[in-house]
């Protein structure tokens, strides 16, 4: 009985002292000043890897060094698990005080009250400095609730080589979905059965059947300005042209491909495997990288029919005040500084990233040369057609409840006609 | 919490078999009855649970509990909207139906494969041969493998057309199927790398099967029995304890399975047709993208109610085969 | 054993054990191979250049080994740091976990007292409610505590049970025959003695079981660490892991490096700890060992 209790108790000494140790860092931890005075600010990101984490650090620092109010102090947080940490803390009252996160759910979370209203710190003048159609994004009953820091745009890669091989000019891309469809046919390379070289596919890379359907529907998303539209004429051409493809490829084709790059270790399109490519303008990178000096040309997504726009989609992040940090002001003065010109223009050059301050994009295009300085202005000109899609408070999983339909329509199981139907009901019944 | 009253009674009938240590009469130390002793040694035998239950768990626990009568959304709202969550999951989420199947597909599947794998597995690894250090190593190595690392690896090896199971299956004449892309295959994919990892079953086995006794086996040797009879027989009964133990917790865990399915289907987008959206990524999916926590703490308490419905199941039928060496007196 | 059976009968059995083994090793062997192909491609990956992984199809065999994607990986970050931080969480949270659980394990397996099945089954029902719903209230009452940035919420927990452990052992305690226990119930053993004396060394198997089970469980926690510390000085090795895998390009050549690193302390303490398991075995025999 006395060696019970003696364990016991020796137990729980163990505990308090670690209890006593550790408290004593989180006091360090706590303290909301230097010891010089000057208020510590915060700051979460996903940015870790050996690439990125070096230039977020350095902007941080050269704020730091900018003025002698403020230290931002930097942390890390895996992507995605950044976010559930962030509501944890906010939800418990000492989240950070600027944290980067998804520019297109920013609405929900001025709606759940996640993030502090920031129209006291803005006027139109830093609102300007901005595109229009991610300051669109960050605004939640005409307030602003974070300020964009980078965004994207989709354009279309080409392998010139491919092209020349076929017998197509290698300086006139595909413009309408027709001629896509044309140019694909003919740059397919078929071994017997085997592909050994698919032309396109309008579901790989980093678009999907949403972005096609937008782009025929004249740019219009599945909800649309707070209605829905999701079973339209237009969308369901789209499904049916998309489902085309598929059928003309065959399951097998398309799922083996899809699989074999499917952990994003090779990409089919530097391999030479895949001749036509939409993605990102930061894709540029990885053929400058990886591509042994491959032969390619860049250019917009193609348009649905000579009378239509090149319709892209976009998303990106933004720099928010998560709701609850002890100091909002001193958090803004550092957002002001990362998504003002001198940091994005860093930004933008280190990363080859599309920035959202409209000053910064300008002058790291300029900085740049040759085919990186084509290729960036050109994804930066393409911000014209880039739409966001940032999800309605209403209906915040409105793409999970689309998403199988569509899965199901390219499997051949249900009609284009059938599915979009189902599918806006579905979306419908779940309205917040 | 009536199902676990419900749980509480038959767990007194099954307990109440097995009898304790102390039942031996001893003589009466310290004016202290035997009784009043036992009940003051078994609550301080406890007490660190019961500390840690009342400080740590209780609370969070009734806390999702209330939630679930709630329009709860982790920051800011939390109005009593009575059963409301727990109507809309049965009338108007089909996503919820869904889940539930394809979380019963998988339960239904990966117990009975990995208890009987890790089973056979560990009766193996028992043996006593050359190099089996090494062998139970190896075998174990999948289970601590963890992380996005190991998902990435499968979704290569999965690969339809130049993956390493394709490939495997090739020399076969096997045209094996699409895994991760087909909607009719991806859950037996999942179930693929299950078994990979059944290691960390046949260590609960291997340390269970420490306990048999070398005696029985040979002196049913003698008697001619053969291998299977042994098994059957000795090893079986002897090991019904912790097979009785896995099959409850594996149960359990497998209607929680929700990593390798948000790894492996981009965040939780449930994979091609949702044929991968499971119970609990539906339940993350409302927790922490929609923020609809009130109707995530309604999901897992009807999960509660079913779960706890089927280790009640097993605790019954479990009485008729699990043996306690130390309980058969009575 | 064989004093007392004919040399004939000695020969044939030895035979047969002999096949017998041999057939085991060779199942065990091809089993092998397909346990740890998987493996291989972790291993060639981490072997190989950033190009040369970028290729299609993907090698089987790394052009020319790349050993230097292990020293780099490791340089990256502070990764010695929180090597060290690891292994101090899971140590602490193992030496809890083995004791704590073993106590209580041994009240609801062996003591006969009052409320004990409606206080084991509440055991049971607090692993039935999947985490995520908890996780907030929870973390509200350690930032509560005063505990956020600390490794309490990582450690605390364990010295306080946990439902899994607690049932794993209770199974196996409720294996052990009473009559073991009788003879030191004479002898005015209290229950302490004989969990002490009696219980731990015949549940040794279950117990290095439970360690190396929490201890892993601790080893490769990535939600608690990233949730509760603030700081990244304090963070653990599988959120450094984290850093290799980007928004755009994951760093594969340092992630698969860094995974083969992570295991290997793993796989070494798993290694020199199964031989309790033949040291532990037949004890409850008694005789034979």
């Amino acid at each position: 009985m006395k060696r019970g209790l003696a364990l016991f108790i020796s137990i729980f000494f163990i505990i308090s002292l670690l209890a006593g140790c550790s408290s004593g860092e989180q006091a360090n931890q706590a303290e909301a000043k230097t010891k010089d005075g000057k208020t510590v600010v915060n700051f979460w990101s996903f940015w870790g890897s050996e690439t990125r984490r070096p230039i977020i650090d350095k902007i941080v620092k050269d704020f730091n060094n900018s003025q002698d109010k403020i230290v931002v102090k930097h942390t890390f947080l895996p992507w995605g698990d950044i976010w559930t940490k962030n509501l944890a803390s906010v939800a418990a009252g000492n989240p950070a005080d600027v944290v980067i996160n998804d520019i297109n759910t920013v609405a929900q979370r001025a709606k759940n009250n996640q993030a502090e209203d920031l129209s006291k710190y803005v006027d139109d003048s830093f609102k300007n400095e901005f595109y229009p159609h991610l300051w669109q994004t960050v605004l939640y009953k005409d307030k602003p609730y974070g300020v964009p820091f980078n965004t994207d745009t989709r354009l279309l890669f080409y392998n010139k080589t491919a092209f020349k091989e076929a017998g197509l000019d290698p300086n006139k891309p595909p413009q309408t979905w027709a001629e896509l469809e044309e140019y694909a046919k003919k740059l397919d390379k078929k071994n017997g059965n085997r592909y050994e070289r698919i032309g396109f596919y309008p579901l790989w890379g980093s678009i999907g059947a949403s972005s096609w359907m937008a782009s025929a529907d004249g740019g219009k998303g599945f909800i649309d300005n707070g209605k829905l539209n999701i079973n339209t004429p237009q969308k369901v051409k789209a499904l049916k042209w998309l489902q085309g493809w598929k059928e003309r490829l065959g399951d097998k084709t398309v799922q083996s491909f899809q699989a074999d790059f499917g952990s994003q270790q090779a990409n089919p399109f530097i391999a030479g495997k895949v001749a036509m490519w939409a993605d990102v303008g930061t894709f540029y990178t990885q053929i400058r990288d990886y591509g042994k000096n491959m032969d390619f040309g860049v250019a917009q997504i193609p348009a649905y029919n000579d009378q239509s726009k090149h319709w892209a989609d976009g998303g990106g992040f933004v720099a928010e005040v998560p709701k609850g940090s002890k100091h909002p002001k001193e958090a803004m003065e550092f957002i002001k500084y990362l998504t003002g010109e001198k940091a994005q223009k860093y930004w933008a050059l280190k990363n080859y990233d599309n920035v959202a301050n409209k000053k910064g994009a300008e002058a790291a295009a300029n900085e740049l040369s040759r085919q990186a300085k084509d290729i960036y202005k050109m994804s930066v000109d393409n911000l014209k057609v880039t739409n966001l899609y940032p999800t309605p408070v209403e209906y915040p999983d409105y793409q999970n409840r689309i998403n199988p339909y569509i899965d199901n329509v390219m499997l051949g199981k249900v009609s284009p006609e059938k599915a979009l139907k189902q599918a806006e009901e579905d979306v419908k019944k779940m309205k917040k | 919490m009536k199902p676990s009253q419900s749980v509480h009674v038959l767990e007194d009938k099954y307990i109440e078999k097995t009898s304790t240590a102390a039942d031996t009469p001893t003589i009466a130390k310290k004016g202290l009855s035997k009784k009043t002793r036992e009940n003051i040694w078994g609550y301080l035998f406890i007490s660190p649970w019961i500390i840690g239950f009342l400080g740590l768990t209780l609370g969070p626990l009734l806390f999702s509990l209330a939630a679930s009568f709630t329009d709860y959304n982790i920051t800011s709202t939390m109005n009593f909207i009575g059963l409301d969550n727990y109507k809309q999951m049965f009338t108007v989420d089909t996503l919820f139906w869904t889940s539930l199947w394809n979380t019963l597909y998988y339960v239904i599947f990966s117990v009975p494969l990995t208890t009987a794998g890790a089973i056979l597995l560990a009766v193996l690894l028992n043996q006593k041969v050359y190099g089996m250090k090494i062998f139970r190593t190896i075998y174990y190595l999948p289970a601590v493998l963890s992380g996005v690392a190991v998902y990435f690896l499968w979704m290569q090896l999965l690969s339809p057309s130049a993956g390493l199971v394709n490939t495997f299956l090739g020399w076969f004449g096997i045209d094996g199927p699409a895994w991760l892309f087909d909607p009719k295959w991806t859950k037996p994919a999942l179930l693929l790398m299950k078994m990979w990892s059944v290691g960390g079953g046949m260590l609960l086995y291997l340390a269970s099967l420490q306990g048999v006794s070398q005696q029985m086996y040979e002196a049913a040797e003698i008697e001619g029995a053969t291998a299977f009879q042994k098994f059957r027989y000795i090893t079986l009964p002897m090991i019904s304890p912790v097979i009785f133990f896995d099959l409850v917790t594996s149960t359990i865990g497998a209607f929680q399975i929700f990593q390798e399915a948000y790894v492996m289907t981009e965040n939780g987008s449930g994979g091609p047709s949702n044929s991968l959206l499971f119970y609990n990524l539906h339940m993350w999916n409302n927790a922490f993208k929609n923020f609809n926590m009130g109707y995530a703490s309604a999901m897992a308490w009807l999960l509660f109610i079913i779960v706890m419905a089927l280790t009640v199941f097993n605790m019954k039928f479990g009485k008729k085969w699990v043996h306690y060496e130390g309980g058969d007196k009575k | 054993m064989s004093q007392y059976v004919s040399p004939k009968f000695y020969q044939t059995r030895s035979f047969k054990k002999k096949s017998k083994s041999l057939l085991i090793t060779l199942l065990l062997a091809a089993g092998s191979i397909i346990i740890l192909s998987p493996l291989w491609w972790m291993i060639s990956t981490s072997l190989k250049t950033p190009a040369e992984i970028a290729q299609f199809p993907p090698s089987f065999m790394p052009v020319k080994f790349q050993f230097s994607n292990y020293l780099k990986a490791w340089q990256t970050a502070p990764f010695t740091r929180w090597t060290l931080n690891t292994l101090f969480i899971a140590t602490c949270g193992t030496l809890g976990s083995v004791f704590i659980n073993s106590i209580v394990a041994y009240a609801f397996a062996k003591i006969n007292f009052k409320g004990r099945n409606v206080l084991f089954t509440i055991v049971l029902s607090t692993m039935l409610i999947p985490g995520f719903v908890t996780m907030v209230p929870q973390y509200i009452l350690f930032s509560k505590l005063g505990w956020i940035n600390t490794y309490l919420p990582l450690i605390v927990p364990a010295f306080f049970g946990s439902a899994f452990f607690i049932f794993l052992l209770r199974q196996f305690m409720m294996s052990i025959p009473n009559e073991l226990m009788e003879a030191a119930v004479l002898d005015g053993a209290n229950h302490w003695k004989i969990w002490w004396h009696i219980m731990l060394p015949l549940t040794k198997p279950a117990l290095i079981t439970v360690a190396i089970f929490s201890f892993t469980g601790a080893w490769n926690d990535v939600l608690g660490p990233l949730l509760y510390i603030n700081d990244e000085k304090l963070y653990t090795l599988q959120i450094g892991l984290q850093t290799f895998k980007g928004t755009v390009q994951t760093q594969w050549h340092y992630l698969m490096a860094m995974s083969v690193m992570v295991l290997i302390p793993i796989v070494l303490i798993f290694f020199f700890f199964q031989r309790y398991f033949i040291e532990g075995s037949n004890i409850s025999s008694g005789t034979k060992g």
